[in-house]
């Protein structure tokens, strides 16, 4: 694993599951025969993906030691378990991964970095927060406000991962049931919408 | 490093049980602001206030006008009698336009919160995932 491969050159990894099935997470954890070595965090109410303007998952940030974001949104995979469906090599953006932490090689320049993550609109921004109103409305038992509310975060942000995808198994729903279908020909024909750089790792 | 507040944790996005019209007085109570004669406080950060009469007419205070003033989108359910604030929106424009990773603290699945800044001074790589 990346973490361990790297531990020595002041190199920390950090997951940030943008979800609350925590139980699920931990069998992740556990079914993971290398070890997870690195902090794996729960992030229930979406907060990431509002400072970050986070649309879909995976999404990997490198941050160097000084704060500054040197790779934005990322759709990079540290695996190559979704490889058939997403047609991404993990091995080059592993590659990739290990330039810039040993020889401080980044994949673009900070004026390209500023420009390849669009910004939330006002329909993603408000789509976030009636997500989180939805499951706060579940937690009250007020099921017909949550849904109202899970109903109003899909239609602001229709090909919005984090939102669409992610309220249909707290819904109820099939995760791989017709509904999903449903939004992957969307997500195809707006043409795989993301706020971040495609696999390749650079702009353009 | 640039100093630009506290890590963001869930609780300041802000989950409110009110009619969006609040006693000022309650302020600090639902979203740790203070309306003051100098303006929307916080700890040593204070906000202008330029029209006032927008926020206290009939002796309330609409949280939607406090989110507009503190750059904080707003949702509100009237039905259910809830408003939701998000983060300030200066934290995600550090991200984008000046490239400053925005700090956060999260809970691990044993409760630990562990913020990016706990790294400080360290390369990380922050993957975002998920289970659906």
């Amino acid at each position: 694993m990346l973490q361990d491969q790297l531990a020595d050159h002041d190199f920390q990894v950090i997951a940030v599951a943008i979800d609350e099935a925590a139980d699920t997470i931990r069998s992740y954890i556990d079914d993971d025969t290398d070890g997870i070595t690195y902090p794996v965090l729960l992030d229930a109410h979406h907060l990431l993906t509002e400072l970050y303007a986070i649309s879909n998952v995976p999404t990997v940030v490198l941050i160097d030691a000084d704060d500054t974001i040197v790779q934005p949104n990322w759709n990079a995979y540290a695996t190559d378990t979704f490889k058939d469906f997403t047609g991404i090599d993990s091995g080059t953006q592993l590659d990739a991964i290990r330039r810039w932490v040993i020889d401080g090689e980044t994949l673009m320049s900070s004026d390209e970095a500023r420009d390849v993550v669009d910004d939330l609109s006002h329909d993603e921004e408000q789509a976030r927060l009636h997500f989180r109103l939805a499951l706060h409305l579940r937690d009250r038992g007020d099921d017909e406000g949550s849904e109202r509310n899970f109903d109003l975060a899909c239609a602001l942000a229709p090909h919005d991962w984090t939102i669409r995808r992610a309220a249909l198994p707290l819904r109820g729903g099939d995760p791989f049931g017709p509904e999903f279908f449903e939004l992957l020909a969307e997500f195809d024909a707006a043409g795989r919408p993301y706020h971040g750089v495609h696999h390749s790792g650079r702009p353009g | 490093m640039i100093g630009y507040g506290p890590a963001m944790t869930p609780d300041q996005t802000a989950i409110v049980e009110t009619d969006p019209l609040v006693d000022p007085a309650t302020l600090p109570d639902l979203i740790g602001w203070t309306l003051k004669p100098e303006g929307l406080c916080r700890d040593d950060r204070c906000v202008i206030v330029s029209d006032r009469s927008t926020l206290d007419a009939a002796g309330t205070i609409d949280l939607r006008h406090v989110a507009q003033l503190l750059d904080r989108p707003v949702a509100v359910d009237e039905a259910a009698g809830v408003v939701a604030l998000g983060a300030e929106r200066s934290q995600r424009r550090g991200a984008l336009q000046d490239l400053r990773a925005p700090d956060f603290r999260l809970p691990d699945l044993d409760g630990t919160f562990h913020a990016l800044s706990d790294h400080r001074s360290k390369k990380r790589l922050l993957v975002a995932f998920s289970s659906w």
